[in-house]
């Protein structure tokens, strides 16, 4: 699945566009993809040394609720929230994607991850075939218990911002690109190897497996 | 084949879900559930610096509570 990721400013901001947000206080959830996305966004904006953050909860919901509540300038924000803080007025001065990626441990059963690979990539032709018919699962989980999020109707959300790709090996490039990024803000130590970060073996065998399964 | 995975949300596992309500894992031979996160599990991301982070992803697998999660 590729994620969504939003940076978000309230109602009354004097923030049109992300360079406006130098030195502005920015609340991300540290340690998760959306705050990396923040960054991201962030960087491609102002410099390094303008970037102002502070540590916000990893809920969305709350984490929307304490923008709005003015403890600080700016957040990152993942669907159904989006969709919700546009509806209070919020503007949206950047949008990104990103990949969620699996991670599992070095003993992983190529047999059973290509099981696992096969259920997601029909969810995944399905999803794309009909993405309105999908969009109630954003109201569950985390969001069941919020009054905005549930008062969102299907023609409220902006298809565009769900995004599903099926499931490939992680490109080592990439990896290496996410690695060398995280390597630069001071996040990770060390130089990548990708013997140790990637099961080449696992990941190959697992995804031939599904794909000819699915072929067949 | 039985599986368990951490938690996940619509926003990066809508796929998940869907494939676990639509029967998609059954129908590869798959039982794949989700763990649930005890209190203990749940620390906040407010207690954490960026370089320093703390985040909740990664710690039933550590245990051998699930097999995978998404980070």
């Amino acid at each position: 699945m590729i994620v969504c990721a939003a940076l978000v400013v309230p109602p009354d901001s004097s923030v049109y566009v992300p360079q406006e947000l130098a030195h502005r206080r920015v609340g991300l959830d540290y340690g998760n993809g959306t705050a990396y996305a923040g960054l991201q966004m962030l960087e491609g904006a102002v410099p390094r040394e303008a970037v102002s953050t502070c540590a916000a909860v990893t809920h969305p919901g709350e984490r929307y609720a304490a923008m709005m509540r003015g403890e600080f300038d700016a957040t990152v924000l993942q669907e159904p929230w989006i969709t919700v803080a546009e509806k209070a007025g919020c503007r949206l001065v950047s949008t990104t994607f990103f990949h969620g990626t699996w991670v599992a441990g070095p003993h992983l059963d190529p047999e059973l991850y290509a099981a696992f690979l096969r259920g997601v990539i029909r969810a995944v032709r399905r999803i794309k075939a009909d993405k309105r018919r999908y969009v109630s699962y954003f109201k569950e989980g985390w969001a069941a218990g919020d009054a905005a999020v549930q008062a969102l109707t299907p023609d409220d959300f902006n298809l565009g911002r769900i995004q599903l790709r099926e499931p490939t090996p992680i490109p080592e490039g990439e990896a290496r690109w996410a690695w060398d990024w995280m390597a630069s803000w001071g996040l990770i130590h060390g130089t990548f190897d990708v013997t140790t970060q990637i099961n080449r073996k696992i990941a190959r065998e697992a995804h031939e497996l599904a794909f000819a399964a699915l072929s067949r | 084949m039985k599986m368990t995975i951490e938690p996940v949300s619509a926003f990066s596992s809508l796929d998940v879900l869907v494939a676990m309500d639509e029967g998609l894992f059954s129908a590869e031979g798959l039982e794949l559930q989700m763990a649930s996160r005890e209190s203990r599990d749940i620390r906040s991301t407010t207690e954490g610096a960026l370089s320093s982070p703390v985040t909740n992803q990664g710690r039933l697998q550590e245990r051998g509570e699930a097999t995978m999660f998404q980070g």
